[in-house]
């Protein structure tokens, strides 16, 4: 007794599929289904996941889709093979690309256009003929019918689905006896929805969020029946006509569609005549080395052949031109644009501008990043100033074609505070009750909320978490974790084809106007696709925005290329800690970590940076190191032959480029045979295979004169290293931004706090933080002013002057308004603002009250004026007075002053400028005499005990070495920043405080693991009280 | 013509879990004696207000006379929800 299920959905139907795909399949096994379809509505998002999965299972993978054809009724298609499955990509993304903003629609004429290699059925209960035929509409089914029997030919069936209910599926014989006289073959499907009956719960829930409505809202037909029934089931519900059964199996045997995963697709360049792509690379490589290198040495000349060839045998030449045509116009925009990543390791990459890093001189492995031996795409990741990141995109659109380019999806799932929010909205729950259950998260996927809520205290002790009344929302909650809500765009991936992509991969618009891919990363990659990251780094504009900045203020030109690398003054800076705003050196991690290293050169920017990585220090690789570093213990290799490896790093391995050398030194490996070495050790094996690795590695230093006991005991400490070691040459391309942005912020801290303050939002601390250390860097901070602030922050000698932009709910338009009218003469009077600027009343208001008018009278004078000036505006606008009117003001009665208290203004700089100017919130909390100003912490040596209080900036729980979770809070007071750590058993006590409270006060004793490293182990936390 | 009832019956199964293989059900203490089920079904609970989902089953049955009676199960009781002529 056979059936296959030919429709199904999975989660990937968004907010309709209540089952996912593992679940659907594993119940298919259960029920020993030999194949199964994927038929999802309006994607094929799962589709190349599904085939994985369901081959890794042996069951025989059917790629599908529903589909919206015209008046929304639906389509079940499926493809027969690789024509079939390009069609109905070039189907959904037509559907989907020419409706935008609306739901996707296949137009029939298009149906016709891509009917090639495709099975159609009639569809569900919202197909056009079961809808046509249960409105007794039974001519125009027939004519419906007609239509599909001509697109689709012998491919088109009558889809039979049977619900039990009271009224005895009577559309299904009226189906039946359609398909008879029309002579049409009928197929038996369920329309499943989920893998057991009990999750028809979810599919309503799920059914409720996406109409945004109440589940005891939803209408329509109810049923529990569309779940993955067996072949017993099945054939009992149509037992009246068996052939429906029988063809579920004919027609799983006609779909013999496999995705060609592996295959790599590359974008093509178009090279000038007479040019092949090769030839082109290597003329332009060698041009570019030529102004890299005054003179190429034979190093630099062997070392480029030798990555040319290497590209060219991969066939990856014109990618790198591709990448190469992006650089160099956005470079001749003076747009900031250079690679990331691996990439930073190749000659080539250097030579043709794309990365500012020489990998000569620290001898950077190009094996890093691609050998022969490693079919993989490369992968060349570029950083982008953020403003001007779209220019870029758009430039990459026109050049290689619209059809031919796309961004990349991203799947976006639920986590717990989604999952409670969206569930409890549709069981309609009170708002105060969710607000409760969310306050609690922190970070948690749905299904971890159940798993966690004993062992976490801050949800041990929430006490709706312990509700019995709340146990089942928190069930429902869970049941949806890691369910797609929607797709999005993945930060900078953009995918550039040689044809039109439709045909490959199905397409959609994402809310934001981009055209995106429906498979994720992952699925792209697999599919050979290759990818291009285009990555908008804010830290780009930021320098550039700095140097704008200094330009103007002080008519200095920087350029970055011709800064001291070891610059005392900014080392000393970045020793004491002072590395708020910078890139990379910012985190608290970072902060201590310049406390124990002690940086004094460039290098040491690019070893803190590799240090301060979850691995790395779960590994205690500093404690190696920094002993070393501060000669506290000597530098010995296990082997002489190590030394040329680790000589940079004093014998420690800190680099993945590292474990090639030593493979290779030791070992006798090529670089290309280590890199396959490093890769093998960093994924999970078994035993045997590492067993295997192990004699390989100690029977090839044999032969290179290094003993078993030396070898073995190298070996641990690369199996031990390759799995979370870092790519130094990433390393060095962060560094050389992380070392830019140190310098500025050093030598030029207004013109460098201006420019991250108008960028926002980026890096590790909210804006009120950057001011109070730009204070701290002895910047003055300037109020707004109509007659003085511009758009964004701006630079006046060594202060800041607060943008308008900063001004809540004030709009564009506005902002323009006034810059153009005080461009042509500033105001003389508020009179003459209000009269001059497009504004509304409440933007006026609100400037007065952030004293940006202050400089005409006082705020509650100005603001009795608004009603009176706003009416005569309005007067003159529609020329009913005369502008002699507007010397015709009456006085007006000056009354008590509203502002001008500390607390008012505090109050009204939070409420409309979301920062602490004039006063720090902590003046205005009971905190007692005790407490240490945060500044003064440096006074306090280890094991001292300390109070300190203040807002919280972040919460951090990083994965630790043991797995027990140790809690890092920023803390910071208006004077400095402090770091404080919280181990489990306060944890414990205090567990209803943490990540509840923003305002704590905090007891605990002073640790330092540097000379300047300080952090506080916290032994009481509480609530501040506001005075 | 239906006539609603909702009140609880005693049923005789061959095996609990499967509603079809009804024998028989015990209606204000009177045996009805089940000769064909007609047809079976389950329908969707108020899930949201704590409700289970219903299975339904249409059998003939003789008591006196033959009818056909409407039953359904809740959980773990049965309830007779119509009579139909």
């Amino acid at each position: 007794m056979n059936f296959t299920h030919l429709h199904v959905h999975s989660q990937y139907s968004f907010l309709d599929g209540a089952s996912t795909i593992d679940d659907l399949l594993q119940k298919a096994k259960q029920l020993g289904m030999p194949a199964m379809a994927l038929t999802d509505h309006n994607r094929l998002t799962g589709a190349i996941r599904f085939y994985e999965k369901a081959k890794a299972l042996d069951i025989k993978p059917v790629i599908g889709a529903e589909i919206n054809v015209e008046n929304g009724y639906h389509l079940t298609l499926l493809c027969k093979n690789k024509q079939g499955y390009s069609n109905l990509c070039r189907l959904i993304t037509d559907a989907h690309l020419s409706n935008r903003g609306k739901a996707p629609i296949a137009a029939k004429k298009t149906l016709a256009k891509y009917n090639d290699g495709l099975i159609a059925f009639s569809g569900c209960d919202k197909g056009e003929l079961p809808v046509l035929v249960n409105n007794g509409r039974i001519d125009d089914a027939k004519i419906a019918s007609d239509f599909y029997r001509t697109v689709y030919g012998e491919d088109f069936f009558i889809e039979l689905i049977r619900y039990p209910q009271r009224e005895y599926m009577s559309n299904s014989f009226q189906l039946i006896e359609l398909a008879r006289e029309k002579g049409l073959p009928v197929v038996a499907t369920n329309n499943v929805h989920y893998a057991n009956m009990d999750r028809y719960r979810i599919k309503e829930l799920l059914n409720a969020i996406d109409q945004n409505i109440p589940v005891s809202q939803l209408k329509g037909f109810r049923t529990v029946e569309q779940y993955l029934k067996s072949a017993k089931e099945m054939n009992e519900l149509f037992s009246d006509i068996p052939e429906a059964i029988d063809m579920t199996e004919e027609i799983a045997g006609r779909c013999n569609f496999e995705p060609e995963l592996g295959k790599l697709y590359f974008p093509g360049f178009d090279v000038p005549k007479g040019e092949s792509e090769s030839s082109y690379l290597s003329k332009i490589a060698l041009k570019g080395a030529k102004k890299r290198y005054e003179i190429l040495s034979p190093q630099v000349i062997e070392r480029l052949q030798y990555e040319l060839t290497t590209i060219e045998k991969l066939g990856f030449c014109g990618y790198f031109l591709v990448v190469w045509d992006i650089v160099r116009w956005a470079k001749a925009r003076n747009i900031r644009c250079q690679a990331r990543g691996s990439a930073v390791d190749s000659l080539v990459v250097y030579a043709l501008g794309i990365s500012t890093i020489d990998p000569v001189m620290p001898n950077l492995l190009f094996e890093r990043f691609m050998h022969e031996l490693r079919r993989e795409p490369p992968d060349i990741d570029l950083d982008i100033d953020r403003r001007r990141r779209d220019e870029v995109r758009d430039y990459v659109y026109d050049r290689y074609g619209a059809e031919n380019v796309s961004c990349i999806g991203t799947i976006n799932t639920y986590m717990a505070r989604g999952a409670i929010r969206d569930v409890g909205k549709a069981l309609e729950l009170p708002e105060n009750t969710i607000d409760e259950a969310c306050a609690g998260i922190h970070w948690l996927s749905a299904a971890q909320l159940l798993q966690k809520m004993d062992n976490r205290p801050e949800l041990r002790n929430g006490n709706i978490y312990r509700r019995p009344e709340m146990a089942e929302f928190f069930k429902l909650c869970a049941s949806i974790d890691c369910f797609p809500k929607h797709l999005s765009v993945h930060l900078g991936g953009l995918l550039i084809s040689k044809r039109k992509l439709s045909e490959m991969i199905p397409l959609e618009w994402s809310s934001g106007g981009d055209i995106i891919s429906q498979y994720d990363k992952d699925d792209i990659e697999k599919l050979g696709i290759v990818k291009m990251d285009l990555l908008a780094l804010p830290t780009l504009t930021v320098i550039e925005d700095t140097i704008t900045n200094i330009r103007k203020n002080r008519n200095i030109d920087i350029n970055l290329d011709n800064i001291d690398p070891n610059d005392p003054q900014a080392f000393a800076m970045l020793r004491e800690g002072g590395t708020i705003g910078t890139f990379q050196l910012e985190s608290p991690a970072q902060r201590e970590m310049a406390g124990r290293l002690l940086p004094d050169r460039y290098e040491d920017i690019i070893i803190s940076i590799s240090l301060v990585r979850p691995g790395p220090l779960k590994s205690n690789m500093d404690k190696d190191y920094l002993p070393r570093r501060h000669k506290k213990k000597s530098v010995t290799y296990l082997h002489p032959k190590l030394e040329n490896a680790l000589d940079e790093t004093l014998g420690v391995i800190l680099y993945q480029e590292q474990v090639l050398k030593v493979a290779h030194d030791l070992a006798g490996m090529s670089y290309a045979e280590a890199d396959g070495f490093r890769r093998a050790m960093t994924h999970d094996r078994s035993g045997e295979e590492m067993e295997n690795m192990r004699e390989s590695f100690i029977s090839s230093a044999a032969k290179n004169g290094v003993n078993r006991e030396i070898s073995e005991k190298v070996f641990e400490q690369l199996a031990a290293f390759a799995a979370y070691g870092f790519c130094k040459a990433h390393a060095a391309a962060y560094a050389e931004l992380a070392y830019q942005t140190l310098w500025l912020k050093c030598h030029y801290p207004a013109e460098f706090f201006a420019a991250i303050l108008s960028n926002q939002p980026m890096g590790y601390y909210p804006p009120r933080v950057l001011l109070a250390e730009a204070k701290r860097s002895g910047v003055k901070i300037l109020p707004l002013d109509i007659n003085n602030s511009c758009r964004n922050y701006s630079v006046e000698g060594d202060s800041i002057r607060i943008g308008l932009m900063q001004l809540k709910g004030i709009s564009s338009e506005t902002i323009e308004s006034i810059l153009s009218e005080r461009d042509k003469s500033k105001f003389d009077s508020f009179r003459d603002f209000i009269l001059r600027v497009g504004i509304n009343r409440r933007s006026a208001e609100n400037l007065i009250k952030t004293g940006a008018c202050s400089a005409f009278d006082r705020a509650d004078v100005l603001l009795s004026e608004i009603p009176i000036l706003f009416n005569l505006k309005h007067k003159i606008i529609n020329e009913t007075q005369s502008m002699f009117g507007y010397n015709d003001i009456p006085k007006f009665n000056k009354s008590e002053i509203l502002f001008g208290s500390r607390e008012e203004e505090r109050f009204v700089e939070r409420k409309l400028l979301s920062l602490d100017i004039s006063s720090h919130p902590l003046d205005f909390f009971n905190i007692g005499t005790d407490v240490t100003h945060m500044k003064d912490l440096k006074n306090q040596g280890t094991g001292n005990t300390v109070c300190i209080a203040g807002s919280v900036i972040r919460y951090q729980t990083p994965p630790t070495r043991n797995g027990k979770r140790v809690m890092y809070i920023i803390m910071e007071d208006g004077t400095g920043i402090a770091d404080i750590t919280v181990f489990g058993d306060v944890q414990e006590k205090y567990g209803n405080i943490l990540f509840r409270e923003g305002w704590l006060l905090v007891k605990g004793k002073i640790q330092r693991r540097g000379p300047m490293s300080l952090s506080i182990i916290a032994e009481e936390l509480s609530p501040l009280e506001a005075n | 013509m239906a006539k609603l009832i909702g009140e609880p019956v005693k049923v005789h199964q061959k095996k609990s879990d499967e509603a079809p293989s009804i024998t028989a059900f015990i209606w204000r203490k009177r045996l009805y004696r089940v000769n064909e089920v007609i047809n079976w079904w389950r329908e969707p609970a108020d899930w949201w207000s704590g409700n289970t989902l219903r299975f339904f089953v249409q059998v003939d049955a003789t008591n006196s006379s033959t009818c056909t009676y409407e039953l359904y199960k809740m959980g773990e009781s049965w309830f007779l929800s119509r009579v139909l002529d």
